[in-house]
C-alpha cells in the first residue's frame, strides 16, 4: 500500500523521524534548552554542535525539543479543525436546505478573511500562548476540509444503502453516524494529513512573528529570536537560522508526501499526472 | 452578483465585529484597549475625548452603530503613539505594499505560466518531472525562512543587496538614483514572494494545459497539419490561460495582507509590517485600522475579479448572475 510508492516511503520515513524526535526529544537532547549551558553566541564546537544562542542555550537541544512543540501545535490544530470540518460537512451535506446554505456561506466567509492578519489581531488581544495559537489556527483552517467532506456526504446521501436504511425507518442520527460517517472517514483522514502540514507551516509563521509561547519554543520561535537578536549581524546564521528552517521543511514535506500517497491509495481516481 | 455582494458585506461585517467587540470583551480598562499603551501619558482631557468618542456610557448597540458611522466616513481613529490619524499612516504605507506584492504577483504569474505550459507540452519529460517535484518541495519551505536565507546569502555574505527597508535612510536620493535605490531594496523581498507564489500558478497552468491538450480542437488542428508551434500559441496557450487568470485575480485579493510575514523579515515599510508593529506596540487603533484596510482590499479585489471575469471568459456571461 503506502510503502509501494517512493513518495509514500519518503513521507512516512520523515514522519517517523519527526515522531521519534517529538516523543523522545528531551531524552536525546544534550542539554536542557530552557537553561543556559554555555556562553552567549558560542560557535559550534564538540560541546555545542550547533553553538549557543543569545542567552547561552544550546541550539541543537532547542531544535530537538522544539520538535514536540511544533508537532503538538500542528497536530492539535489539525485534529480540532478536522473535527469541526467533519461535523459541519456532515450536517451541511446531509441536511441540505437553509442550514446547508448558511453553513456553506460561513465557510465562504472564513476562506475570504485574510487569516494571518486576523491572527495577528486576535493574538494581540489574547496574548501569546500555546493554547491561543492552537485555537487561532484551528479556527481558520476548518473551512476547507468542511467543504471537501460535505461534497463526500452529498455523494453518499443518494447511495442505495443509505436509501435502504432510510426505507427501513432508520433515524437521521443513525444514518448519519453509522452509514455516512464511515463513508467519509477516508476523506477526513487524508484531509487531516494535508491540514496538519499546513498548520505546521502556519504555526511556524506565527511563532516567527513572536506570537508563540516564549517559554516553550517551537522551530518558528527559534527563528524569531534569531531574527531579533542579530543572527545576521554576528554571523551565527549558518547554525542558528538554517537548521530550524530545514526541520520545518522536512516535517511539512513528511506530511505532504504521506498525504499525497494516501490520497492516491484511497482515491485512485484522483491520481493524475 | 447580488449574492456575491452580500457575501462580501458579510465578511466586512465579521472584520468590523472583530475590531469592535474583541477589545470590549477584554478584561481591564477599555480605555487601554481603545487608546493602546499610551494611556498613562494622556491628559485627563484626552481621556475624556476618547471615552466621548467611543461613547462607552451608551448601550453597546448605539456604540456599534456609532463606530460603523465613523468607518463609513473614512474615520479610522487616532494613533496616540504616533500622534496622528490612523488613516494618514495607512496611506503612507499602502504604496510600498502594493509595489512589493504587485511586482511579485506579476513575476510569479509570468514564470508560472511559461514553465507550466512548457512542462505540460512535454508531459513526463525532464522539465516536467523536475518542476513538478520542485513545486512540491517548494510548498514545504516556510516563506519567511526562504526570505531569511536570501538575506543571509545575498545581503550578508555577498553584500549585493541591502538587508532591510525600502530606501536608504538619510540618503535623500533624487530622480534616477532614487529609482535604483528603491529597486535594489525591492529585489530580495519581491524574489521571496515570487518564489513563494510560483508553484500555485505553475500547477494551475500545467493542469489547465494538460486538459486543453486533450481537447478535440487540438487534435483537429494537428490533424489538419498545423505546425506544432502554432498549435501551442494559437490554440492551447490561449485557452489554458483562463484558469490562471482566475488564480491571478484571487491572489490580487491577498495583495495587501499577504505579505505581512515577508515585510517583517525585510523590515519593509508596508501595511503588513505595520500590522505586526502595531500589535507589538499595543497601538490598538492603528492595529484595527490596518486590519480593516487589509480586509477591505481583499473584498475590493475579489469584487474586481467578479466584474472582470465575464469580460475575459464569454462562457460565464449571463450565467454568472
Amino acid at each position: 500500500m503506502l510503502l509501494a510508492s517512493p513518495v509514500g516511503v519518503t513521507g512516512l520515513g520523515l514522519l517517523t523521524l519527526m515522531l521519534f524526535l517529538a516523543l523522545f526529544g528531551p531524552l536525546i537532547a544534550p542539554y536542557d534548552p530552557t537553561l543556559p549551558s554555555g556562553k552567549p553566541f558560542e560557535q559550534p564546537s564538540s560541546a555545542h554542535l550547533l553553538g549557543t544562542n543569545d542567552v547561552g542555550q544550546d541550539i541543537l537541544s532547542e531544535l530537538i525539543v522544539g520538535t514536540r512543540v511544533s508537532l503538538l501545535i500542528g497536530f492539535s490544530a489539525a485534529a480540532g479543525a478536522i473535527l469541526i470540518g467533519t461535523l459541519v460537512g456532515l450536517v451541511a451535506g446531509y441536511s441540505g436546505g437553509w442550514l446547508d446554505g448558511a453553513l456553506m456561506r460561513l465557510v465562504d466567509v472564513m476562506l475570504v478573511l485574510p487569516f494571518i492578519p486576523l491572527m495577528i489581531v486576535v493574538a494581540a488581544y489574547l496574548g501569546p500562548s500555546t493554547g491561543n495559537l492552537i485555537a487561532a489556527i484551528m479556527l481558520v483552517i476548518w473551512a476547507r476540509p468542511a467543504r471537501v467532506i460535505r461534497s463526500g456526504v452529498l455523494a453518499l446521501r443518494g447511495a442505495t444503502y443509505v436509501e435502504g436504511a432510510r426505507a427501513l425507518g432508520a433515524s437521521d442520527f443513525h444514518i448519519l453516524f453509522r452509514h455516512i460517517l464511515p463513508g467519509v472517514l477516508p476523506i477526513a483522514v487524508s484531509q487531516f494529513i494535508l491540514v496538519a502540514s499546513g498548520s505546521i507551516l502556519i504555526e511556524a509563521s506565527l511563532s516567527f512573528l513572536g506570537l508563540g509561547d516564549p517559554v516553550r519554543k517551537s522551530w518558528g520561535s527559534i527563528l524569531y529570536y534569531a531574527q531579533i537578536r542579530g543572527a545576521f549581524l554576528n554571523g551565527s546564521w549558518p547554525w542558528w537560522v538554517v537548521p530550524p528552517g530545514v526541520m520545518i521543511t522536512l516535517a511539512v514535506l513528511g506530511f505532504a508526501l504521506t498525504g499525497r500517497a494516501l490520497e492516491g491509495y484511497l482515491f485512485p481516481r484522483l491520481r493524475k499526472g | 452578483m447580488l449574492n456575491r455582494l452580500g457575501q462580501y458585506l458579510l465578511v466586512l461585517l465579521v472584520a468590523v465585529t472583530v475590531n469592535f467587540f474583541l477589545p470590549r470583551a477584554m478584561p481591564g480598562s477599555p480605555l487601554q484597549f481603545l487608546a493602546g499603551d499610551e494611556v498613562a501619558t494622556l491628559s485627563p482631557e484626552q481621556r475624556q475625548a476618547i471615552l466621548q468618542r467611543a461613547g462607552l456610557d451608551q448601550p453597546l448597540l448605539v456604540q456599534f452603530l456609532r463606530y460603523l458611522g465613523q468607518l463609513a466616513r473614512g474615520d479610522l481613529g487616532y494613533s496616540y503613539q504616533e500622534n496622528r490619524p490612523v488613516r494618514s499612516i495607512l496611506l503612507e504605507r499602502l504604496p510600498w505594499t502594493l509595489l512589493l506584492t504587485a511586482t511579485a504577483l506579476l513575476l510569479s504569474s509570468l514564470f508560472g505560466v511559461i514553465v507550466g505550459a512548457l512542462a505540460a507540452w512535454r508531459r513526463g519529460g525532464m522539465l516536467d518531472n523536475t518542476t513538478l517535484a520542485g513545486s512540491i518541495a517548494l510548498d514545504a519551505v516556510p516563506t519567511f525562512w526562504l526570505g531569511m536565507m536570501l538575506v543571509a546569502i545575498f545581503a550578508v555574505q555577498l553584500q549585493i543587496f541591502p538587508v532591510f527597508g525600502a530606501r536608504t535612510a538619510w540618503a535623500n536620493y533624487q530622480g534616477w538614483s532614487a529609482v535604483v535605490d528603491v529597486t535594489r531594496h525591492l529585489v530580495l523581498p519581491a524574489t521571496t514572494l515570487t518564489i513563494a507564489s510560483l508553484s500555485g500558478t505553475y500547477l494551475v497552468m500545467r493542469y489547465a494545459m494538460l486538459a486543453v491538450l486533450g481537447e478535440d480542437y487540438i487534435r483537429t488542428a494537428r490533424a489538419k497539419g498545423m505546425a506544432e508551434r502554432q498549435v501551442l500559441y494559437k490554440h492551447a496557450l490561449r485557452n489554458a490561460i483562463l484558469p490562471v487568470f482566475t488564480v491571478f485575480m484571487l491572489n490580487l485579493g491577498t495583495l495587501v495582507g499577504g505579505a505581512a510575514v515577508i515585510e517583517t523579515v525585510f523590515s519593509y515599510p508596508g501595511v503588513g509590517r505595520l500590522l505586526f508593529e502595531s500589535a507589538t506596540n499595543r497601538d490598538y487603533p492603528l492595529l484595527q485600522g490596518a486590519f480593516f484596510l487589509v480586509t477591505l482590499s481583499v473584498l475590493l479585489f475579489n469584487l474586481l475579479a467578479d466584474l472582470l471575469y465575464p469580460l475575459v471568459d464569454p462562457r460565464v456571461r449571463g450565467s454568472h448572475g
